[in-house]
């Protein structure tokens, strides 16, 4: 009963904005009523109110054990702690797409209900986000809807979340990546209702910025907490697989990072307005490009959803749609919005447009790698498959040139070209100093790996010349841009770190029974075996075995697991690791062999928290930039 | 150079939709698509230890799994094809442009569902049999190859797809 309430709530808010569209789709051109846009809105409120009960009606149902709601069944049961009862319905795709909406609708509820009564754009911007609800409302219902029974009667207990999701990081990271993908609707709206209101003299950055910002981070920190899942829980080792499902969210990502530098430079002057404008659109239409891979299963990956081609059809068809009326509408207005001032080159501006031009290049090669075996395969049908080699490969000349650009547009001004003095005392010191520590590291770890060297190249040239930048203007007693400074360090840190990782880090295969003691290597010297047990837990036997290893010098204790869920009886190796500054030692255990050892992988993994920290940079710069206190 | 800018912003989204609706509707017909049995290759091949597969080990009702352990995807169906290994299907692992080592210290990692793995490191066999990639998995009963699946193997696919063609054949 309670199950069908929530149901209509949705089913109501799917009326009230069709009453919304209607109303202004009929009557608005002609001469529109003062109390129009007050009735719209109020419909608008109301069927977003509507929705968040629903969504908090489906919560309690889900805490509650509502085994009839066929999508609680097949993803809760009764045995778990609350809080994975509540996550287990982000477990799949139809309450993901359920949180995915409620997050949609929270963002548009908050956005226009900040805009001035009277803002020129108000109604534009209402219509253009009740038309995307309306449209994922629509496919919620009736593709995946979450809210269907088991009838005539529910199950008895339910079918358990998939215990390798039964993890806080992976708990949080949906959420917080959904929160960054449709946060974006706000600047596709908001610049579409621009282009479509016509009047070229608004200034609209000021009014989306800082709701960009906010969606920015939610992105980056829902994409590093995927990064830090995979390597803690999944136990693959690694942080990064250029799996389609993390390219797909990288793209969304380099396009608002791109448009964020825009869009500082088209509130500074009106140069870039037009790219700003386009990348504003590409965000959202890459987020909606992202669902649409997930969601359709068109592609194989740990991350996809239950194949089925009828979602696929209305979400390629709705957010094709949407997309390519928000293009229209641009590329119709494109001659009117050219502005006829010329980038300066040497500027600030004509740094951040070739950023742009770099950007761009980079979600293209994406959306290549992520296209391509598809284009392979209905041509030839074949099956390829393009992995780290392709990227690795493609992306390091491109953060090269970026980290020079990035070098060199340190010191650039606004509108004006730098002289050439300036020019040199910025790059020389950073770049020299640069060269000199790659030298150090190719000596002291007599690797020899261009791609590594190039990628410790552009982290060191970011990272010296904020330095030098920093030194030099405190010494100065000049101005800083903090959030910048930081956030870019955090960039530098981060093709550092992933560069050292990539040749320092290392994989060893042992077999050794209880007991045993056995030397590795130079660093390792002592690996010793002590006991191995089995545990019982609430859901699951554990297998847990003891170890304690002598690493360079320091004794460190490591206890991986492995452990069986009763209810879907999947395995899953628990790793152990000790992390230290400089390097993590990973360690997972494997099977018994027939004499009575036991396999383990031992990983010694550098530099990873460095990934995490330089994570950490980009999102405290971001912050830091909101709350400046001088509007930029 | 405007007015192609313009023609290009439209033109290129619409080109990307046509290209994915056209993934989107081939996919459900390869899936309907019927199979022609087929004798299964002849090889002389090793197992994962090292020791030559007899080709009287194939008979009967078999499920052969191309696998790797480079692959993400075979990771994804793993739980599924324990799943019917404890419930007493035979499946052989036919291991594909991969190199033992590494796929024994797969194997052992994430638990083995094979009663053994052809080691097929050049992929002879695998072209042989018309494998695109990894994962696939074939059924095969007395020797002659009935079914073909690509991509992930799962409940749905294994019931819409090889327990028809196990019925069939046990029917007769």
């Amino acid at each position: 009963m309670i199950g069908e309430i929530s149901h209509l709530l949705s089913l109501s808010a799917v009326l009230l904005l069709t009453l919304v569209l209607i109303f202004n789709l009929f009557f608005s051109f002609n001469k529109s009523h003062p109390n129009q846009l007050t009735l719209s809105m109020r419909l608008f409120n109301h069927s977003c109110w509507l929705v968040f009960i629903s969504f908090g009606i489906y919560v309690y149902l889900a805490i509650s054990d509502d085994f009839s709601i066929a999508y609680i069944a097949s993803h809760s049961n009764s045995q778990l702690p609350i809080f994975y009862k509540i996550t287990s319905i982000w477990s799949a795709h139809e309450g993901s797409m359920f949180l995915w909406i409620v997050f949609l609708i929270a963002w548009s509820y908050l956005f226009l209900n900040s805009l001035n009564k009277n803002h020129p754009l108000k109604k534009l911007t209402l219509l253009m986000l009740s038309l995307i609800i309306l449209g994922f409302l629509l496919f919620l219902l009736l593709t995946s809807n979450p809210f269907e029974r088991i009838l005539p009667f529910g199950a008895i207990e339910g079918a358990d979340i998939n215990p390798v999701l039964q993890d806080p990081a992976l708990a949080i990271h949906p959420p917080m990546l959904y929160l960054g993908y449709v946060g974006f609707v706000i600047s596709f709206s908001f610049i579409t209702a621009y282009l479509l209101n016509g009047n070229f003299e608004l200034q609209w950055e000021q009014d989306i910025k800082n709701w960009s910002l906010v969606a920015w981070i939610f992105l980056t920190i829902g994409i590093t907490l995927g990064s830090w899942w995979a390597y803690y829980e999944l136990g693959w080792g690694g942080y990064w697989f250029w799996d389609p499902v993390e390219n797909v969210a990288l793209m969304p990502w380099l396009a608002a990072t791109a448009f964020m530098h825009s869009l500082f430079a088209s509130s500074k002057s009106d140069v870039l307005k037009t790219w700003t404008m386009f990348l504003g659109i590409l965000i959202f239409a890459l987020s909606l490009f992202g669902a649409f891979i997930v969601r359709s299963g068109i592609i194989d990956s740990v991350h996809s959803f239950a194949n089925d081609p009828e979602r696929g059809l209305y979400l390629l068809s709705f957010s094709g749609s949407i997309t390519l009326l928000a293009l229209t509408i641009f590329a119709y207005r494109l001659p009117a919005l050219n502005s006829s001032k010329l980038v300066v080159s040497g500027s600030k501006e004509s740094f951040l447009s070739m950023n742009n031009i770099l950007m761009i290049t980079s979600i293209f090669s994406i959306f290549l790698g992520v296209t391509y075996p598809l284009i392979i395969e209905s041509i030839y049908g074949e099956k390829v498959s393009i992995g780290p080699p392709y990227y690795n490969t493609i992306f390091s000349p491109l953060i090269l040139i970026a980290a020079a650009f990035i070098m060199i547009s340190i010191d650039a001004l606004w509108q004006r070209s730098m002289p050439l003095r300036t020019l040199f005392i910025t790059t020389v010191p950073p770049t020299l100093l640069s060269l000199l520590s790659i030298y150090i590291v190719w000596r002291l770890t007599g690797i020899f790996s261009i791609l590594a060297f190039i990628g410790i190249l552009s982290g060191l040239l970011i990272i010296f010349s904020y330095l030098f930048k920093i030194i030099k203007n405190l010494s100065k007693k000049k101005y800083i841009n903090k959030g910048s400074a930081v956030a870019h360090i955090g960039l530098g840190l981060l093709f550092f770190a992933v560069s050292m990782n990539s040749i320092l880090s290392y994989e060893k295969n042992l077999n050794i029974a209880p007991g045993q003691t056995i030397s590795v290597n130079e660093s390792v010297q002592e690996f010793h075996f002590k006991d191995i047990r089995v545990l019982k837990a609430s859901n699951h036997d554990v297998i847990s075995a003891e170890v304690s290893l002598l690493h360079d010098g320091r004794e460190i204790s490591l206890n991986p697991q492995k452990r069986k869920y009763a209810t879907r009886g999947q395995i899953t190796s628990e790793s152990a690791i000790h992390a230290s500054v400089l390097k993590d030692t990973y360690l997972t255990i494997g099977d018994q062999l027939e004499n009575g050892s036991w396999t383990f992988s031992l990983k010694i993994n550098y530099f990873i928290k460095w990934i995490w920290l330089s994570a950490a940079l980009m999102v405290f710069g971001m912050l830091l930039t909101i709350f400046k206190k001088k509007a930029l | 150079m405007n007015q192609s800018l313009r023609f290009l912003i439209i033109i290129l989204p619409i080109l990307i939709l046509i290209f994915f609706t056209r993934v989107l509707l081939i996919d459900e017909d390869t899936q309907l698509a019927t199979f022609e049995a087929k004798n299964f290759p002849t090889f002389e091949l090793d197992d994962l230890n090292g020791r030559p597969v007899q080709s009287e080990s194939l008979g009967g009702i078999k499920l052969i799994n191309v696998w790797a352990s480079w692959c993400i995807t075979c990771l994804v169906e793993h739980p599924f094809l324990t799943e019917l290994s404890e419930n007493n299907v035979g499946i052989i692992g036919l291991n594909y442009k991969d190199s033992d080592t590494k796929a024994n210290a797969w194997l052992q990692k994430h638990g083995n569902p094979y009663l053994f793995s052809i080691y097929d490191p050049r992929g002879d066999l695998a072209f042989d049999l018309g494998v695109t990639g990894a994962p696939e998995s074939y059924l095969l009963i007395n020797n002659k190859v009935v079914g073909h699946i690509q991509g992930e193997m799962n409940q749905i696919k294994w019931e819409n797809i090889f327990l028809p063609l196990i019925q069939k054949a046990q029917h007769r």
